[in-house]
């Protein structure tokens, strides 16, 4: 029998209980305490629209398969969408070729489904290198020449992280980052704004909206983390007690 | 954020798909069943398409790039001429990539002739190595001015946390310098212990967090259902 048998046991259970938590707080409208407040976004593209200031995206160094990408260009969906109610025009940036082709889609379907198609730029979503200091410098003149009002980092970012987003701060105020990886955290929290880390990130959609069963998906991700927790805490446990169930189960 | 919009044929067809081979990469890394049935190289197989569509893909990027400075060159738009230059360096690059380059595309000289490709040789190289590699560190030389801008942002003291920030960091700032053991032994040993634990510990916290997070996001993505 394959190696991985303990791995699927712990997948399924992991996925139960977190399907399982998210029915039961969206049956009992439950809603953790924690919501990151991301009211600001719209805000700012408002302000964008009205000055007539472009709104910068990028989803950074990652290839489409990558999560924090999918993530991303879900966030840019929404954004796309918000940008064409406020008439902001959008400056897409990417160093991924088939990143290029779907941010392309996304943000011209945001202009289709407003029925205002005949608006969009494809000039709008650029390829700048697939080399990370090539996107590097594409982004910083990008920034400087265009001068973008809102500015978006969000998806997996390398080396680039602080110098795109510091570039970023120097001619704008507003500034919004998300990644996963723990190396480029701190760069974007000491550069943007507002900052989705780790999980947060993968959890956009629900904190994006005021939408009970989307709402309810945290706690099921939040009750996903607490089992994952106790495992932790249970295989410490037992194999300090020189019990090696659990290590064995999810070890090779 | 959340799409309310009607699902057409076409996107159900996709998500059939979508699933399907999501589902397949997924099982065959748990389950391996008996011959002939190989899941394992079924998905390899898979993955040496998407080897070839990332290939194609590429000449997407090149058409934007063109389309776009193009533009900007033929209307004379602000700064029109680093378009020129972006456009004459990227076709250059390419043509003689292809003539003379570990990348050639007829190394033996059987369509191209040899004294071209020779000729071509050390102009690649001064683009490469010369122009290239230099631009590229330069790029990322960058970063120790930024690091410097990005700290003192981070390090001024405003709140308790970056108070707490500010002296933990000037901790790790000294105990990695060489003259930390000279000043006082004991800054290598906080370094030490800021590194390995609460450090380790924040990491592997937000790590556990990730991966629950990624877990459900791949698997609401692939079953496109909204729990």
């Amino acid at each position: 029998m394959p190696d991985h048998i303990g791995e699927a046991i712990l997948l399924v259970l992991e996925l139960s209980i977190m399907f399982l938590a998210t029915r039961l707080a969206s049956n009992r409208s439950i809603k953790p305490a924690d919501i990151f407040d991301l009211g600001k976004i719209e805000e700012w593209i408002q302000d964008a629209g009205s000055m007539k200031r472009p709104v910068f995206f990028t989803t950074g160094t990652g290839s489409v398969g990558s999560p924090d990408t999918l993530a991303g260009i879900d966030l840019l969906r929404y954004v796309s969408k918000i940008c064409v109610q406020h008439n902001a025009p959008m400056i897409v940036a990417n160093a991924d070729l088939n990143v290029q082709q779907v941010t392309e889609e996304v943000v011209k379907e945001a202009y289709v489904n407003s029925g205002r198609l005949n608006e969009y730029s494809p000039d709008s979503v650029r390829y700048l290198s697939s080399s990370i200091f090539g996107y590097a410098a594409g982004v910083m003149g990008l920034l400087r020449r265009e001068r973008p009002m809102v500015n978006f980092f969000v998806g997996d970012f390398a080396a680039e992280a602080l110098i795109v987003t510091e570039a970023g701060r120097s001619v704008t105020s507003n500034q919004f980052g998300g990644t996963s990886s723990v190396v480029e955290m701190p760069v974007f929290l000491a550069t943007c704004d507002q900052t989705l880390i780790g999980s947060e990130l993968y959890a956009a959609q629900s904190y994006l909206t005021s939408d009970a069963q989307a709402t309810s998906r945290l706690f099921g991700e939040d009750a996903g983390k607490v089992v994952a927790l106790l495992l932790v805490i249970v295989g410490v446990v037992l194999f300090s007690f020189g019990n090696g169930l659990l290590t064995g189960l999810i070890g090779h | 954020m959340a799409t309310n919009s009607k699902v057409t044929q076409w996107e159900s067809v996709l998500q059939i798909i979508i699933f399907c081979v999501g589902f397949l990469f997924a099982i065959s890394y748990y389950v391996i069943l008996p011959e002939p049935i190989n899941l394992q190289s079924a998905s390899n197989g898979l993955l040496s398409y998407l080897t070839a569509m990332l290939t194609v893909a590429f000449a997407v990027g090149v058409i934007n790039l063109t389309r776009i400075h193009f533009r900007n060159v033929k209307l004379r738009r602000t700064d029109w001429k680093f378009s020129l230059i972006l456009l004459l360096s990227l076709y250059s690059m390419i043509t003689l990539s292809m003539v003379s380059s570990p990348f050639a595309v007829d190394p033996q000289g059987v369509v191209i002739p040899i004294s071209i490709i020779h000729a071509a040789a050390p102009f690649w190289s001064f683009l490469y190595y010369n122009v290239l590699v230099s631009i590229d560190t330069t790029v990322f030389a960058l970063l120790a001015f930024f690091v410097a801008s990005a700290a003192y942002r981070a390090f001024k003291i405003r709140t308790i946390e970056s108070t707490i920030l500010l002296v933990i960091g000037l901790f790790v700032i000294i105990g990695q310098a060489p003259i930390s053991n000279t000043i006082w032994p004991g800054f290598s040993a906080i370094l030490n212990w800021i590194m390995t634990v609460p450090n380790t510990a924040g990491q592997r916290g937000i790590l556990i967090g990730s991966a629950v997070g990624i877990l459900a996001f791949s698997v609401r993505r692939m079953l496109r259902y909204t729990w």
